[in-house]
């Protein structure tokens, strides 16, 4: 999802007048279209990839992977949250505002946010919600936070401890501590009956859910954005992908998450459906880590300028996603992420690339010893060591089953050859250089101090406009020393039945399935 | 024929308890499953907080011995993927794997008995020969890509069944089709060749000299006799058929116990495979034990010897 914040009333040195301008702006992004849709009709069912979770069911479980928010979206809804018209979009909190020192957020919640049993969402349900929070960034998040006030039941004040620039981030995308479930009933059925039976404030209520094989869901009326279009949701774990095409063809399904490869290929020729590609927020990399290594060939700028040079990313998107994949050239940080910087166009050049392995004096080239990856991503490792071997960068193949993967990538393991990975963990730039530049970063196998040195900059400073410019220079020193070879953000491929109108698929920026829920229409006859 | 019993019941309790160490610390090598619970790049922190809700921060043989503690009170334990009670997951699959597998049991059978008597009796001429082809074909082609050809064939050119999921009877055909096709090819073997020996043996030759009709020869003497190990190893196979379809549910997204432990494994949700393994391994041992004490009453040799 994209974890992009536009901040309505963040910047701590704003003025009084100021804030109240941004927090009209915010409240005026989220002026429900209340212009009342006639009564919901019909049934779409989605054929989904994965397996249903009951935790997903439940905000407070929320882990660090984006797959639980394809039924939040339906089932629940956020304070502030990822929406088409902006990545940080009033929703349950009709606006809110920031002190300068960036110590103390103050959210106004909006007049008609229903539960589906019909009771008003307060601001003891926003506070209770976020207390019982224990997913991903759960202790960050609350270690954050000194005290949660609700001085009327349309206000919450969130104190924080020191200022944290961060904090809406992580509030509204990065974490589902901001969805907001009902207190009371929460607190009288307990945590294992709210996921048999949950409450939520979407735009969708609960009706039926067999774990892992089916999830029903019909439309809330009540909803404060808009009257959802179709009355009931459909959602079948279908785990064969061939299975979930043939169950489009059939019209057995109306929506299919995930087609790949082939199928893709054939389902773009089926009369009567259609190819939907969301760019995921997921970039892929190769990754070079003996480059500290004096007496290693990528410790030569000249060498990982030239690895950078010979991948032909359009021809490897087109072979292996249809071209769908999204080539941004920035190397961990995904376009829709907060502070993204946009480096030069990619450029694929094979003939100037074995020039500067020349110049490094490596004209016949070197064995690069392996090229390690995630087993899952290993067509696209094969097709990136036939570049690399085009100017004489012998590498070898090493897939290795994704969890070893990253584990023995997080722990250093694999401290020679190349490394091609992936992240799409939620945040924004500057937690993307945290991980993956800077010294002590989780998956940095060295740093340069530079681009050290501006990092705890960025952490305190709290003016939006200088912070992006430092995380800017980062961006583009890592670019400049080419830490990386960006390869693309990956394209993810959906398919869609003749029986629906408006899918919902990429209108919100990152995120990889339909949303909003109360978007979606069927066509009409 | 009491003390017979004990001992049985002993070994089948300590194949349990062998089986319950070993899918323990099996699944435990497999990896850490709050690496497939959060994006790469997530913090230390988030990770070591997945550890200490499934309590996977505590030594091995205390989390055998919570697992064993469970276990007696008819506890498999919480799934990590559901976080609702492994037991309840399972007895909500079961009753479609029961339907699933006792579809698919008795093609087998409605296939494979008749096929295996017919080679054995015209034994090495055209149906000994068509028979033969058949459980190749069986034994040899895999159940996904058979399934995914009757996909093809009957849900999308020919429209005629649908292609996944369940509910009524036209959903149960395919995937009893795929996964029954394996098993009747392996009944057919069994019977093919049960036929042979029971139909060389004295007592039959015995009952054609008497000038008894070939038909009553084979459905009386012959047929009653070679049926008992192709019985057994339906029994067996039944059980299989409950627990460890995968490949099939998979395919055909029937919500049974095999897609279960598909997911268990995927996820590695530990205590969804211990427990899937575990009621699998019950299932075989019991059965094994009935037929180990019914063998005891029909041979009393048996419970006789050391």
């Amino acid at each position: 999802m994209a974890a992009s914040d536009d901040r309505a009333g963040t910047a701590a040195n704003l003025s009084r007048r100021d804030l109240l301008a941004v927090a009209a702006l915010g409240a005026a992004a989220g002026v429900p279209r209340i212009a009342r849709a006639a009564a919901p009709t019909g049934e779409l069912t989605w054929g989904i990839h994965v397996t249903l979770a009951s935790t997903w069911l439940d905000p407070a479980e929320t882990q660090g992977i984006i797959t639980p928010f394809m039924v939040l979206y339906a089932l629940h809804d956020a304070m502030v949250k990822p929406m088409p018209e902006k990545s940080a979009a009033p929703c349950l909190a009709e606006s809110w505002t920031a002190t300068p020192d960036g110590l103390s957020y103050t959210f106004a919640i909006r007049k008609n946010a229903k539960f589906h049993n019909g009771e008003p969402v307060t601001a003891e349900d926003v506070k209770f919600s976020f207390e019982r929070y224990h997913g991903v960034s759960a202790k960050l998040m609350h270690d954050a936070v000194a005290t949660i006030e609700t001085p009327d039941p349309q206000h919450v004040i969130f104190k924080l401890k020191r200022p944290w620039p961060d904090f809406l981030t992580f509030y509204s995308s990065a974490s589902g501590a901001g969805w907001v479930v009902p207190k009371k009933y929460v607190e009288k059925v307990g945590d294992d009956g709210f996921k048999a039976a949950p409450i939520g404030a979407g735009p969708y209520k609960f009706v039926s859910y067999k774990p892992g094989v089916e999830l029903v869901l019909e439309a809330f009326e009540g909803y404060w954005r808009k009257t959802p279009a179709v009355k009931r949701l459909v959602m079948k774990v279908i785990p064969d992908e061939s299975t979930r095409l043939a169950a489009l063809k059939r019209g057995e399904i109306d929506i299919a998450y995930s087609i790949r490869g082939e199928l893709a290929e054939e389902l773009r020729k089926s009369p009567g459906l259609s190819l939907k590609a969301v760019v995921l927020q997921a970039p892929n990399w190769l990754y070079f880590p003996e480059q500290w290594d004096p007496k290693s060939p990528w410790h030569d700028l000249r060498v990982r300028q030239a690895a950078n040079l010979a991948l032909d990313r359009k021809g490897m998107s087109d072979a292996l996603f249809l071209g769908y994949c999204k080539i941004t050239n920035n190397a961990v940080v995904p376009y829709t992420f907060d502070f993204y910087w946009q480096p030069p166009e990619a450029v694929y050049d094979p003939e100037k690339a074995k020039k500067l392995m020349a110049e490094a004096g490596f004209a016949r080239g070197f064995d690069a010893g392996n090229l390690t990856c995630d087993s899952s991503y290993a067509n696209m490792a094969e097709v990136a060591i036939d570049n690399l071997q085009a100017i004489g960068i012998r590498a070898k193949l090493l897939p290795i089953e994704r969890a070893a993967f990253f584990a023995a990538y997080g722990g250093k393991k694999y401290d020679k050859g190349i490394i091609q990975a992936a992240s799409g963990a939620f945040g924004n730039a500057a937690t993307r250089m945290a991980a993956f530049v800077v010294k002590g970063g989780a998956f940095a196998y060295g740093s340069y101090p530079d681009i050290d040195e501006l990092f705890p900059k960025q952490a305190d400073e709290l003016d939006r406009g200088k912070r992006a410019a430092i995380l800017d220079k980062m961006q583009q020193l890592v670019h400049e020393k080419a830490i990386y070879a960006p390869i693309w953000q990956l394209g993810f491929l959906n398919g869609v039945g003749p029986r629906v109108g408006e899918s919902a698929f990429g209108t919100i920026p990152g995120f990889a399935y339909t949303a909003p829920f109360e978007d979606i229409t069927i066509k009409a006859g | 024929m009491k003390r017979y019993i004990g001992r049985r019941a002993g070994y089948s309790l300590l194949s349990l308890f062998l089986l319950s160490l070993t899918i323990f610390f099996f699944v435990r090598v497999t990896g850490d499953p709050a690496a497939l619970l959060v994006e790469p790049g997530a913090s230390a922190s988030d990770i070591a907080a997945i550890h200490h809700q499934f309590g996977l921060d505590r030594p091995l043989w205390v989390q055998y011995g919570i697992f064993m503690s469970q276990l007696f009170h008819g506890d498999l334990g919480q799934s990590f993927y559901y976080r609702t009670p492994v037991m309840a997951l399972y007895l909500s699959r079961l009753p479609n794997s029961l339907i699933l597998a006792v579809a698919a049991m008795a093609f087998s059978l409605i296939i494979g008995i008749p096929s295996g008597i017919l080679a054995a009796v015209k034994v090495g001429k055209f149906w000994d020969s068509a028979g033969k082809v058949f459980a190749l074909l069986g034994l040899s082609l895999p159940a996904f890509w058979v399934g995914l050809v009757m996909i093809l064939l009957f849900s999308v050119y020919l429209g005629w069944l649908p292609s996944s999921g369940s509910g009524t009877p036209w959903h149960l055909i395919m995937p009893a089709f795929a996964l029954g096709w394996y098993f009747a090819a392996a009944h057919m073997r069994l019977t093919r060749s049960s036929m042979l020996e029971v139909l060389g043996s004295e007592y039959v030759k015995l009952a054609r000299i008497k000038g008894l009709p070939q038909w009553f020869v084979i459905a009386k003497h012959a047929f009653k006799n070679a049926l008992i190990p192709v019985l057994t190893l339906a029994g067996i196979n039944l059980v299989l058929m409950i627990n460890v379809a995968v490949v099939v549910e998979t395919v055909f997204a029937w919500p049974g116990i095999g897609r279960l432990l598909y997911e268990g494994i995927a996820f590695r949700d530990f205590p969804v495979v211990q427990g899937v393994v575990l009621m699998g391994g019950a299932m075989i041992v019991g059965v094994n034990l009935l037929i180990d004490i019914l063998y005891a009453v029909i041979d009393p040799r048996i419970r006789l010897e050391k």
